[in-house]
């Protein structure tokens, strides 16, 4: 701004009183050649009738003066008169004649008579520079002779020229003077103190507002040499207040940039609590080691609240005593003497005053508290605690105590963060509390499974024993090994040795999912003929569905490859599902088709019974399940057969499944990876 | 040799059950409670066959089936094992000691009659 480009405006300034004098100049020649051309043109006028006029006064002399000598004849006379004519300059040529003969004839040296008869009627610079005039001289009304005058302009136009060139002189003499005294004037008087103004407007418009403004002349000049001034004064004030303003506007940002320094402080400082909140609340919520959890967020209190030293403690509530649980910054001899010293609540320590008010309790400086009942604290150089009860639902849990050396209040804020840590710590025991008693809870679960699953087997084992005895009995005695036994008696031990069965299946059924159960069943993977099993199997069921005019056949789609399995529990599950089909299957047929896709058997029984709808078919695996509940009365069957063959089939990592329509049949299938070579665990 | 088989059982219904049906479908039986005592039987009487139960109170039927298939006199004497129930996989065992035949416990009588009666027609 106060590089103004003023210097650079002044080369190209006209120079004021060289435009004026330029102006002037020029207005006053064309003032003064008007003014010259006006004089010659009437001098010219003037000297020209002169001329004529001194012509005319010769020719009138000699009218006045030569007739009488010429009457007379005395040419002596008229000689003398001629001469005397020509004491006029002007006069170059002068003739006297009389007819045809010529009195008198007087030339001017230089001049040439033939000339004469071209001298025409002319002006002073117009054609020739001669003048003629002729005119009869009478003498009593007779013409005696004829008089010629030849007059030159030359001595009469010399002096015009010279007076043209004396006004010429004159004008080029007074427009110098003009000129000198018009720049003089302009350069003296408006030039010199505008260009000073000039240079006093650039030093303020440079910023130097203390130049000195030459305002002495009382003109215009003088004028704005004043109000230039006025101006600087002005702009010297504006100046003054606009450096204030800038000077008070730097203050304000330096304020300001202490304010968001501080608050720049403050937010990482909050974002540095943050991140250390989400670090101890992510351990809470992946770790349930409390240790982990707990040292983290000791550490972070400690650094965090800037003290040396933290410990947070466990109240143990059978002996109402806290212990000190985790530790941070403390010496080995430290701990120990806390372990040693057993703080309660209610004790005159700063933990135990916090557990009794519940609220954050601390000592600024032990220098004031020399009462402080914690002996071994004196031989520290722990000036100021700070601690924080850790409660849930208003019973003890523990306190988080922090020790700083540098002794002083801890300020709000770091109360207020403590307090966040003691609820995460609480968190972190209880978390760890319920996972223990979880695990606990778990264990004692799983080993009553166990338990179950153990008396279960040895019952089944126990009840069958007897069962034995009494269809073995039942048997021979139908078999009349004891003697002829009565129609009656014998279809009622028929009903006996019926019922036994059932009872021994069930027994046979709830062992083996009880052996399921508790993980000791075992598959003996060796190789097998799937043809062969089928084969065995239909076998085995024939007479069944024969009784029942069932038709049963097989169909085997393509080749079988050797397979690898447990044979026994393969055949077992094909068994359970024909024995099912033929059970449910009042008329119809039953087919078993076997085949490989995907690198598994795939083999499926299909009936025309009576179907299943589809909450059954969701159901049918489960234990103790069959489509109707009563049918299993009917029908005999423990509603065991299908859950222990799903559990058979996943054991070897196949799958079964049912696809029925309620009163259409319905189709049981079960997929059989080709080679087992690992027994698959349950879910 | 007669057709004496020898019955290793040592739960008493079972060996009256199977005494019973064997007597009266004119077997002569010897019968023994444990392992060990029916070894020894074997080595003394050797039988036709033997039913050897395979939960006994000293040692295993498996271990007397392989006893007695070791005594080069004796291993042609056919065992049928009376296993427990399907599921337990006694019955591969049983093979592998070298046993025969087997039926699975609870025997049905006329199934272990013709079971033995396809060794001893």
């Amino acid at each position: 701004m106060q590089n103004a480009p003023s210097s650079k405006i002044a080369p190209e300034v006209n120079s004021i009183s060289r435009r004026f004098s330029y102006t002037l100049i020029g207005v006053i020649t064309i003032l003064l050649i008007v003014f010259a051309a006006t004089v010659i043109f009437f001098d010219i006028n003037r000297i020209e009738s002169e001329i004529n006029r001194r012509l005319d006064n010769a020719i009138e002399f000699a009218q006045n003066s030569l007739p009488t000598p010429l009457w007379n004849l005395d040419y002596v006379v008229v000689n003398d008169f001629v001469d005397a004519l020509f004491l006029d300059e002007s006069i170059v040529y002068t003739k006297i004649s009389w007819e045809d003969k010529v009195i008198t004839e007087k030339v001017r040296p230089g001049f040439q008579v033939q000339k004469l008869e071209t001298i025409l009627p002319s002006t002073l610079f117009k054609g020739s520079i001669y003048i003629s005039k002729s005119s009869d001289i009478q003498f009593k009304e007779n013409k005696v002779s004829t008089i010629l005058i030849v007059m030159s302009r030359e001595s009469l136009r010399k002096k015009a020229l010279l007076q043209i060139y004396g006004i010429i002189a004159l004008s080029i003499i007074i427009i110098g003077a003009i000129w000198f005294t018009s720049i003089f004037i302009t350069k003296r008087y408006i030039s010199s103190p505008l260009l000073k103004l000039q240079e006093s407007a650039s030093s303020i418009a440079h910023g130097d507002l203390d130049t000195i403004v030459d305002k002495s002349s009382n003109d215009e000049i003088g004028l704005l040499a004043k109000h230039l001034d006025i101006m600087r004064g002005s702009i010297k004030g504006l100046f003054s207040k606009l450096k204030e303003s800038k000077e008070k506007l730097e203050e304000y940002s330096r304020t300001l940039e202490h304010k968001v320094e501080a608050r720049t402080r403050e937010l990482a400082r909050s974002v540095e609590e943050l991140e250390a909140l989400g670090e101890i609340s992510q351990t809470v919520n992946t770790t349930l080691d409390l240790e982990t959890v707990l040292t983290s967020i000791v550490r972070h209190a400690v650094q965090l609240s800037k003290a040396d030293a933290g410990t947070i403690y466990e109240f143990d509530e059978t002996e109402q005593v806290f212990v000190p649980r985790t530790n941070y910054g403390l010496s080995d001899e430290f701990i120990q003497a806390m372990r040693e010293s057993k703080q309660r609540v209610g004790d005159k320590t700063v933990l135990g005053q916090s557990a009794e008010k519940r609220l954050p309790e601390q000592i600024p400086d032990l220098v004031n508290a020399p009462d402080y009942p914690i002996s071994y604290m004196k031989q520290t150089d722990f000036r100021a605690l700070l601690a924080v009860p850790l409660l849930r639902k208003d019973r003890h849990i523990g306190g988080l105590v922090v020790r700083r050396k540098v002794a002083g209040e801890f300020t709000d804020s770091i109360v207020n963060l403590l307090q966040t840590f003691a609820a995460q710590s609480v968190i972190a025991i209880h978390n760890a509390r319920l996972f223990h008693e979880i695990e606990d809870k778990g264990r004692e679960i799983e080993i009553a499974n166990k338990h179950k699953s153990e008396f279960l087997a040895n019952m089944s084992h126990e009840l069958r024993t007897p069962l034995n005895a009494i269809l073995g009995y039942t048997e021979l005695i139908i078999d009349n090994i004891y003697g002829d036994v009565p129609e009656k008696i014998q279809e009622v031990l028929e009903r006996v040795e019926k019922n036994g069965r059932h009872l021994l299946n069930l027994i046979n059924d709830v062992l083996d999912l009880s052996k399921i159960e508790a993980g000791r069943l075992t598959l003996s993977l060796n190789e097998y003929s799937m043809d062969d099993i089928i084969q065995t199997v239909f076998t085995s069921v024939e007479a069944l569905a024969a009784e029942k005019n069932l038709d049963l056949n097989v169909k085997i789609r393509g080749v079988l490859n050797t397979g690898k399995g447990d044979e026994q529990r393969i055949a077992q599950v094909i068994l359970n599902l024909l024995g099912n089909a033929i059970k449910f299957t009042e008329q119809g047929k039953i087919e078993v088709e076997a085949t490989i896709s995907n690198e598994s058997f795939l083999v499926s029984i299909t009936d025309t019974g009576p179907g299943l709808s589809e909450p059954d078919q969701k159901r049918i695996f489960e234990e103790f399940r069959q489509a109707d509940g009563s049918s299993t009365r009917v029908k005999g069957g423990t509603g065991l057969g299908l859950s222990i063959s799903k559990k058979i089939v996943e054991m070897h990592g196949g799958r079964i499944w049912v696809d029925s329509n309620l009163g259409k049949g319905s189709t049981f299938s079960f997929t059989l990876p080709i080679r087992v070579e690992m027994q698959m665990e349950l879910k | 040799m007669t057709k004496a088989i020898l019955v290793i059982e040592d739960h008493e219904d079972n060996r009256r059950i199977i005494r019973d049906l064997l007597t009266s479908a004119g077997y002569e039986i010897i019968e023994t409670k444990s392992a060990g005592e029916g070894v020894t039987a074997a080595e003394k009487h050797r039988p036709a066959l033997i039913l050897m139960d395979i939960q006994l109170p000293d040692f295993d039927g498996y271990e007397a089936t392989r006893r007695i298939k070791a005594n080069p006199s004796l291993c042609q004497i056919p065992i049928i094992a009376v296993t427990s129930y399907a599921l337990s996989g006694d019955e591969v065992k049983a093979f592998e000691a070298g046993c025969d035949a087997y039926v699975t416990k609870p025997f049905s009588p006329r199934a272990l009659l013709t079971k033995i009666r396809e060794f001893l027609p």
